[in-house]
């Protein structure tokens, strides 16, 4: 599994760059931003006065702007799980069906090493590009500290990344379970990334119309605490997360166990549902 | 010694949805020995060959693989077996050495790097160029060494020459040859039936998934037709010919007949005592013809 581990990883290099760096960036140019806001707050409440509340919903609670978590809440957090939803879904799909569709995976498990095995090197491989990500996007917003005057410490800032973590995991798992169930990996990836816009839309629109509430519920971005975080994490939320995602990793698991592995340019719109396991003995 | 068979399939059947891609195969290969295993694109060879490696699930029948069940311990048969696939694909960001390397660290680097090395000499093979410049012939070459670099009990070849140049071909051959001199047991699908002949001592041969025949390379040419070419010292009408039990003429002219014998040609020989005959030649079928004359009897069937 460690081989599985080291060598999935490595291939997530790219990506934990290209992802890692775009967030690191954002941070460093977003956070200086920060001491315009609290000189010019009064001006910057009359603007947001103005602004439709439709808007204001996506933004979260904009009238803490002047705050250190109200400010990397509305600024950086708030789109975070949208567009690092993106980066989940891809990865989530393509963890094991993107080799399956490229051919590869058929040579991979000629060795001897289980599927399960396989399975969780691929995941925690996973899991661990994206705490890199994270720690490179935080390395982004607690590097301005050193010269910006940001009253947050450096470990309160790296609380919306471990919610937001809870929400990676559940859209990068859920990606996962669709590839084992769907035809192919763009089908997938296509219904994942559906399903996390919604889940956005939803949420944030479930702010101002009360009757979205008991939808919300089920939306996961509704257990995401974005730059709210900061004053403390919401332990409950953060397990019900992971727990969510838990239980997308088992049931693709199980699944991937189950079924035949694809060669390259296998598959069709027939869905893999669960059979009984097969009757050699 | 060892004397469960190397591979054991007992009414194996697959089917994806309606259709049946294995139809109840029974096969047993000995330990030591080189099977051939024939077919035509799409017959079942690529099907039979996943199952014993538990890439897919059998839909019926049993399978022992060096007396394993694949589906219960397929890590135990995966450690003892090389596999080579009918359509490889290799991770085009590594080079040859970095895939092979990757290839034995999932054996628990329990390769000897040194025939690694010699193994690549042998198919005139770069291991510091990246997979994705590789011709589709070089790609063949990682996947033969990753089989071998092991020294695996068990061979599983799917179409192992695939792509490669007639030198490399027979390079290929003769590690498969050496593989068996050194104990391994081989089991290759092919299509190209020369290189089947030139190696394996047995062959079955498989239709739309089933086993048709399974005999000995040898046996299955003598016991097949035969060619019969007859020279008349002068004109002759050989059609009469037609009318012996097994024969049929090919074609004739002035002062030859070419016929086809199936079975025994003593009838034959004795009905050709009444002619003036000036030459017979006799010629056996390569493994070519007679694997056509399968697919031909399927077609006369399906009409």
């Amino acid at each position: 599994m460690l081989t599985i581990f080291r060598y999935s990883l490595a291939r997530f290099r790219g990506q934990i760059i290209g992802w890692g760096l775009g967030i690191f960036l954002l941070g460093l140019f977003l956070l200086p931003f920060y001491e315009t806001i609290v000189e010019q707050q009064d001006q910057f409440q009359e603007l947001l006065e103005n602004y439709p509340p439709a808007m204001m919903a996506f933004f979260g609670d904009l009238s803490e702007m002047a705050t250190p978590h109200g400010y990397l809440g509305a600024e950086y957090f708030a789109l975070m799980p949208v567009i690092l939803g993106i980066f989940a879904v891809l990865a989530g799909s393509g963890l094991l069906v993107s080799d399956e569709e490229k051919g590869t995976l058929d040579l991979i498990l000629a060795h001897p090493i289980s599927r399960t095995a396989l399975f969780a090197g691929r995941v925690l491989a996973f899991v661990a590009a994206t705490i890199l990500m994270f720690f490179v996007g935080w390395l982004g917003l607690v590097l301005p500290t050193l010269w910006v005057n940001f009253d947050a410490s450096w470990g309160e800032i790296a609380l919306p990344f471990v919610s937001l973590l809870g929400v990676i995991l559940v859209f990068g798992t859920m990606a996962l379970l669709l590839s084992m169930v769907l035809p192919s990996r763009g089908l997938a990836a296509m219904l994942s990334g559906i399903l996390v816009v919604l889940s956005y839309f939803i949420t944030s629109l479930a702010r101002i119309d009360d009757r979205l509430g008991a939808l919300a519920r089920l939306s996961p971005l509704n257990y995401y605490q974005s730059g709210d975080a900061m004053l403390g994490l919401n332990g409950s939320w953060l397990v019900g997360l992971l727990a969510v995602a838990a239980l997308f990793t088992l049931a693709a698991w199980w699944l991937f166990q189950r079924r035949d592995i694809r060669v390259a340019g296998e598959g069709g719109w027939r869905l893999a549902l669960p059979r009984r396991r097969a009757a050699a003995t | 010694m060892n004397t469960t068979p190397a591979l054991s399939m007992q009414g194996l059947r697959k089917s994806y949805g309606n259709f049946e891609a294995l139809r109840g195969i029974d096969l047993e290969v000995q330990r030591g020995e080189i099977f051939g295993f024939l077919g035509p694109n799409g017959a079942g060879k690529t099907t039979a060959i996943r199952c014993m490696l538990d890439l897919i699930r059998p839909t019926g029948g049993t399978i022992r693989v060096l007396g394993i069940n694949p589906q219960a311990d397929p890590v135990a048969v995966r450690a003892r077996v090389g596999y080579l696939p009918g359509e490889l694909r290799l991770d085009d960001n590594l080079t040859a050495e970095g895939a092979l390397r990757y290839f034995s660290a999932l054996r628990g680097n329990n390769v000897d790097w040194g025939f690694v090395r010699q193994l690549a000499e042998r198919l005139d093979l770069d291991l510091k160029r990246q997979v994705k410049n590789f011709s589709k012939g070089n790609k063949q070459k990682v996947g033969v060494i990753q089989a071998l670099m092991h020294r695996p009990e068990l061979l599983l070849l799917d179409e192992p020459t695939g792509g490669l140049d007639p030198l490399v071909q027979q390079e290929v051959l003769r590690l498969i040859r050496e593989a068996q001199a050194g104990g391994a047991t081989v089991f290759f699908s092919s299509h190209i039936l020369s290189e089947v002949q030139e190696v394996a001592a047995r062959v079955a041969i498989i239709r739309r998934g089933e086993i048709v025949e399974v005999a000995d390379t040898a046996t299955l040419i003598n016991r097949a037709f035969r060619r019969v070419l007859v020279r008349f010292t002068r004109p002759t009408d050989g059609s009469a010919l037609a009318n012996v039990p097994g024969v049929t003429v090919l074609s004739q002219d002035e002062t030859t007949v070419q016929l086809q014998v199936e079975g025994e040609i003593n009838l034959l020989i004795k009905a050709l005592a009444t002619y003036d005959v000036a030459d017979f030649d006799t010629e056996r079928p390569s493994l070519e013809e007679i694997f056509l004359a399968y697919y031909e009897a399927d077609r006369v069937e399906a009409r």
